[in-house]
């Protein structure tokens, strides 16, 4: 059975998910139906659908597009092997989202023990981003923010993320990574807080 | 953390996160290949995890046995592929040495319609060797044999469908080698594959 693809996208799993949802084609649910009925290629439509928002979050919390790169793979066969326990085929986007959000912790958790193995520049990190630095006079200040993202826990990382970048509700954050709503605003802050001291230079306070 | 975090310092902290996450929000791409890559791997695993579940809906190939299939070939000196049906938790190394020494064809009863089929490959001078067919779109790498325990002999498992497969071995990432002992098939410009049969009966044939 192979979808149809001359319908524009439909797919609602989420609104600002679906703003990105530039491929055309058939929705989330029409084609997951086709590959569960053997259409295996109908699998390449959702992974073109989502494979930039995915990459962003992924990069974001990896800080690594390499590693954001293998997460993603990872992320996408896991989605690919259990699209029967996708039980809302026209939330597959959020679905999606849960199974990255899992994969890019399983990342980053091996990224702590390879930073063990071989210690990365730490102090040249702090340095960059501390007020006064020559890094900071070349007004690099995406760089800045990237690094400082970095320097945060990573659940405090991945929180900000999810509500600053991606724009989730705190009870879409919830449900997707399984922390209660008062524990997310936590992360949240204490990310802000972070990042205002990292990032004071940056902003002159 | 409600009553410690008030409304005011969230509007504080929203107004500050998102100076930050302005430049955060700004378009990726995944890269060029990444659809390709990952596509090559559904490809394989959805023969089994999809379309193969399609025509067999109990989704119990991998609890069927099958009974080796191997045939003899002494004082072969080169390379020589075997193409063989055998019990999904089996040892591979004892059955070869054991089958080996028979050459008659033996099927056990099929149960459903989806075979594990061990392509066994003896080269011992061979450094890598691949598997490319119609069952994997004649990609290069994407199913490599590994070694046995036995010298110089190579395995991998891959589900069949029912129905007539072409196959060939590439060892060393450039040769192209026929299994010896199947039958051949030519195509346009006259490179050989091997054939190998599976039946929907769980008999098969090369």
């Amino acid at each position: 059975m192979k979808p149809t693809r001359a319908v524009e996208a439909n797919c609602d799993a989420r609104d600002n998910w679906a703003s990105h949802s530039l491929v055309t084609g058939t929705s989330d649910a029409e084609l997951i139906a086709a590959v569960l009925a053997g259409d295996i290629e109908a699998f390449s439509g959702l992974v073109r659908r989502y494979q930039d928002t995915c990459t962003r979050f992924a990069v974001r919390m990896l800080g690594s597009r390499v590693d954001a790169d293998d997460a993603l793979q990872s992320a996408f066969m896991r989605a690919f092997r259990g699209l029967r326990s996708c039980k809302d085929p026209n939330r597959f986007g959020g679905w999606l989202y849960q199974i990255v959000i899992n994969e890019c912790r399983t990342y980053a958790t091996r990224q702590r023990r390879r930073e063990l193995r071989f210690p990365p520049a730490t102090e040249a990190i702090e340095r960059a981003v501390a007020p006064g630095s020559e890094a900071e006079a070349d007004k690099d200040v995406g760089g800045h923010i990237e690094r400082a993202l970095s320097m945060l826990p990573t659940e405090q990382r991945e929180a900000f993320l999810l509500k600053h970048v991606e724009e989730l509700s705190y009870d879409e954050m919830a449900e997707m990574t399984g922390v209660s709503v008062p524990a997310l605003k936590m992360r949240v802050k204490r990310a802000c807080d972070g990042l205002r001291d990292l990032l004071e230079g940056v902003y002159n306070g | 953390m409600g009553e410690f975090y008030d409304d005011k310092a969230q509007v504080q902290d929203a107004a500050f996160a998102e100076r930050v996450a302005a430049s955060l929000r700004a378009p990726e791409r995944a890269h060029p290949s990444f659809e390709k890559r990952l596509m090559e791997k559904v490809l394989i695993e959805g023969r089994v995890l999809y379309k193969t579940a399609a025509a067999s809906p109990n989704n119990s190939w991998w609890r069927t046995e099958w009974i080796i299939r191997i045939s003899p070939r002494g004082g072969v000196a080169i390379a020589a592929g075997i193409a063989a049906l055998i019990a999904v938790s089996s040892v591979l190394g004892s059955r070869i040495s054991a089958r080996s020494q028979q050459p008659s064809v033996t099927v056990a009863p099929a149960r459903d319609t989806v075979q594990l089929v061990r392509f066994v490959f003896v080269d011992s001078g061979a450094s890598t060797v691949a598997l490319v067919g119609d069952f994997n779109e004649w990609t290069r790498g994407a199913t490599q044999l590994k070694r046995s325990g036995a010298p110089g002999v190579w395995t991998v498992s891959v589900p069949l469908t029912p129905g007539r497969h072409e196959y060939a071995f590439i060892v060393n990432g450039s040769r192209w080698v026929a299994d010896p002992l199947a039958v051949k098939s030519s195509d346009d410009f006259g490179t050989e594959s091997s054939v190998i049969r599976i039946a929907s009966a769980g008999k098969s044939e090369t």
